[in-house]
């Protein structure tokens, strides 16, 4: 039996599907949330306007959401780098922990230097930290032909138990040396705190203002550098790419220790703006790394709208904390935050596809 | 645009791949049928405890203002009036873990129910579930606050610098936090003596061994969980002399894939009882299932779900202590201070004995609850070697308060390190 409608390739894309598809996503995502939230007996107005006020309407709600988002926007970038040259760096997760004790440690360490710079040793620590412990996987994957997925996934488990064992396993440099029965890790010096800019009332991390610098650099360095064009040409074809004499390994190398470098400045944000200390069990409970990759999948791999994506992310998953409690499964949140992602992705082929009618096929309207 | 929409197919797999890697599977195998070798012959049914408690929790509260500065003690704790003008009061408790973990959490929401049962209308609860350490607990707490909550419980140890943060700039909410250990003028903490009903579970387990090898799967080697430890051998050592006990930490509250792996590991190690001290899931129990092993839980009575394994358990109450804490807000006579509940309160106390436990090993323990419940700590009294041979506590001597709060040795017959 054939299927009423089919799938047929679009010759050309219409600019305007790049943001009309996504809204329509977005829309089809609430009237699917709607349902599944009236059925469950919830007033799904009643929610949205819960899911807003506390996820963005307000300046102490919006101050929380820009907190949340700061990490994630790091690793939206880390996972957009990667995936637009064909590289599944899902090791971000990792990459942000390696940030994370680089920049833990030079903020122990240097106690005695103006907050300024402070701040760009620790976020070069974090960066050169976390693009050498991607740079591995790079280099594993263009010397020997290993699968970045699984190394990177793996390296994700190391970096855990690193951390984990420098806190609680060991008297390391990070642990607390007061914490003689109650490991815990050891505090950056107050000078080494990063900056909270009030903006009429609103609290802007400094870190955010880095990640947006960080999409736009990217986003320059893929349009109009040479680099990213050649990251272009190995994503549509690396044979093509070696024929032109572009150095493939070389690149591959690079673009997972660019990818690298965001997630560990991520790390290094997470503690010199919030956390104050490399905190194993926090960071794993979060989850920065893997969400990322769901950031920049909506951000349709483009740099600069991770950061926002980010923002809306990190919006719903504060507006999910608020949500879950004795009436509202902490399932139900996870439900309504997949069918946007499941919308999202759906609207994806539809920006590539357009959908035929099969009825009758010598007529071929679009439908 | 165009050439990252092909990446989308291979990028939904790895979505997909880092989902399922991140949720934890658990399958529950097949279970073998049990023999369990003891001393004497198991009693083939599961009975509870003939003991009542009967003790006032509030004789086992200091104010701040009471304790020593080593202690926590302030100068002054004032009573802090967080019940609202008017309307029900509103009381939060934030959980690091899932409202069904099989343990720590499950039974602080059955707490959580407990005490909504108790007041009715006078008191409308709600609770936040897998809260991550870090900013997000911060953000919790302002979001109830801002609700209207104006009883803040915590129940994770990570969540303390957040709730003594809150607290500084929240003086007129009332905070109770559970096992932590740093005060203010509107933070409480609450535990109580689970080295007592972890001895009692020792015994069980102990009396269940043939081999007198037993295995402990644990959390963190934090002091709470050291006295566990100890308590636990001690009490297998009271029904088997030469009984050992190796115990793995596996630096998580709640973790079932790596509990799971450390009972296994035990396992190949030749233990022939498992046990948990400080880990929130039953995993270990479920290991102990699958090979017909004696399990001694930890949290929370499961003598129903494991029944072939089933040994016995410590077990938290802490509506215990939150219900009067709570009639206290409403009365207006809140003062912060430090709690550490007992078995002659309830607040901690043995789940039910399984089939495996014979006569004489349940009159025995039954026998030394009640002298526990009486002397709280007392199975801490020497002579105590540490598993390095030097002498901890003299004959007769017993351990003050301070130092089981700060314990950090092992005792001799455990095999593992701090």
């Amino acid at each position: 039996m054939r299927s009423p409608l089919r799938l047929e390739r679009r010759l050309e894309q219409p600019k305007r599907l790049n943001w009309v598809i996504p809204l329509i996503s977005l829309v089809a995502a609430l009237i699917l949330g709607a349902i599944v939230l009236w059925v469950t007996g919830k007033n799904p107005f009643e929610v949205y306007q819960r899911i807003f006020e506390r996820g963005f309407a307000g300046r102490r709600v919006f101050s929380d959401s820009l907190v949340s988002a700061t990490p994630l926007a790091f690793t939206g970038l880390c996972a957009a780098v990667a995936f637009r040259m064909g590289l599944i760096n899902v090791g971000g997760e990792g990459q942000l922990y390696m940030g994370s004790l680089a920049a833990t440690w030079v903020g122990i360490t240097f106690d005695n230097i103006p907050t300024g710079l402070m701040i760009v040793l620790m976020a070069v620590a974090g960066m050169s930290c976390g693009g050498l412990y991607a740079g591995i996987v790079g280099l594993l994957r263009a010397r020997f032909g290993t699968n970045e997925i699984i190394t990177s996934l793996m390296m994700n488990y190391l970096a855990a138990i690193l951390l984990t064992y420098l806190v609680y396993n060991s008297f390391s440099y990070w642990r607390d040396p007061v914490s003689g029965n109650f490991p815990s890790p050891r505090a950056i010096t107050q000078r080494a705190e990063w900056n909270t800019f009030a903006i009429f009332e609103i609290g802007l991390p400094i870190a955010f203002l880095m990640a947006i610098a960080m999409g736009f650099i990217i986003w320059f360095i893929y349009k109009r550098t040479r680099f990213g064009f050649e990251v272009g040409v190995i994503a549509d074809s690396p044979k093509a790419a070696r024929y032109a004499g572009i150095r493939t390994s070389s690149t591959i190398v690079l673009v997972m220790g660019l990818s690298g470098a965001m997630a560990g400045l991520g790390g290094a944000a997470d503690v010199g703006n919030f956390r104050r200390y490399m905190d194993p069990k926090g960071l794993e409970l979060s989850g920065y790394g893997y969400t990322g990759i769901v950031v920049a999948a909506l951000a349709r791999l483009n740099p600069i709208a991770s950061v926002f994506v980010a923002l809306l992310m990190g919006g719903l998953n504060n507006a999910g904390y608020s949500l879950r409690g004795p009436d509202f499964p902490s399932g139900l949140v996870g439900t309504l935050q997949g069918l946007i992602l499941f919308s999202a992705v759906a609207g994806e082929i539809l920006i590539k596809y357009r959908v035929k009618s099969n009825s009758r096929p010598s007529e071929a309207v679009a439908a | 645009m165009k050439r990252t929409n092909k990446k989308f197919a291979p990028m939904l797999l790895t979505v997909a791949i880092a989902i399922g890697l991140v949720a934890c599977g658990d399958d529950d195998g097949g279970s073998s049928s049990s023999e369990a070798p003891s001393t004497d012959a198991p009693a083939g049914e599961v009975r509870s405890s003939a003991y009542v408690p009967t003790g006032d929790p509030m004789d086992y509260f200091t104010a701040w203002e009471e304790l020593p500065a080593e202690a926590g003690g302030l100068d002054s704790s004032p009573v802090i009036d967080c019940a609202p003008e008017e309307g029900p009061l509103k009381a939060a408790w934030i959980y690091v873990g899932p409202i069904n973990d099989g343990g720590w959490t499950q039974v602080h929401d059955e707490a959580r129910m407990a005490v909504q049962e108790h007041f009715g209308d006078a008191i409308e609860t709600t609770y936040k579930e897998l809260v991550p350490e870090g900013p997000q607990a911060l953000q919790t707490i302002e979001d109830l606050i801002a609700d209207g909550n104006t009883v803040i419980f915590g129940t994770s140890f990570g969540f303390q610098d957040q709730f003594i943060e809150a607290a500084a700039a929240h003086p007129d909410v009332c905070f109770e936090f559970a096992t932590g250990y740093k005060s203010a003028p509107n933070v409480s903490q609450f535990y109580g003596a689970a080295e007592d009903t972890d001895f009692l579970t020792g015994m069980a387990a102990g009396a269940a061994s043939a081999t007198g090898k037993l295995g402990l799967v644990s959390s963190f080697s934090f002091a709470e969980v050291v006295r566990g430890v100890n308590a636990w051998t001690l009490g297998a050592q009271v029904m088997n002399p030469d009984a050992t006990v190796k115990v793995l930490f596996i630096q998580s509250w709640f973790d079932p894939a790596e509990e799971r792996k450390a009972a296994e590991a035990l396992l190949a190690e030749g233990v022939d009882v498992l046990g948990q001290k400080g880990v929130d899931s039953p995993s270990t129990g479920d290991v102990a299932k699958e090979n017909g092993i004696p399990w001694a839980g930890y949290n929370k009575d499961q003598s129903a779900n494991y029944p072939e394994v089933w040994l016995t358990a410590t077990a938290y109450d802490w509506s215990v202590y939150q219900i009067p804490r709570l009639q206290q807000v409403l009365d207006g006579t809140w003062v912060a201070g430090n709690y550490y509940g007992t078995l002659k309160d309830g607040f901690v106390k043995l789940g039910k004995y399984g089939a495996l436990v014979s006569e004489q090993t349940f009159a025995a323990i039954e026998a030394r609850l009640v002298e526990l419940a009486e002397a709280p700590g007392s199975e801490f009294t020497g002579p105590i070697v540490d598993n390095q041979g030097n002498e901890v506590l003299a004959d007769g001597v017993s351990h003050t308060y301070a130092e089981l709060m700060s314990m950090a040795y092992l005792v001799a017959g455990v095999e593992g390190e701090l």
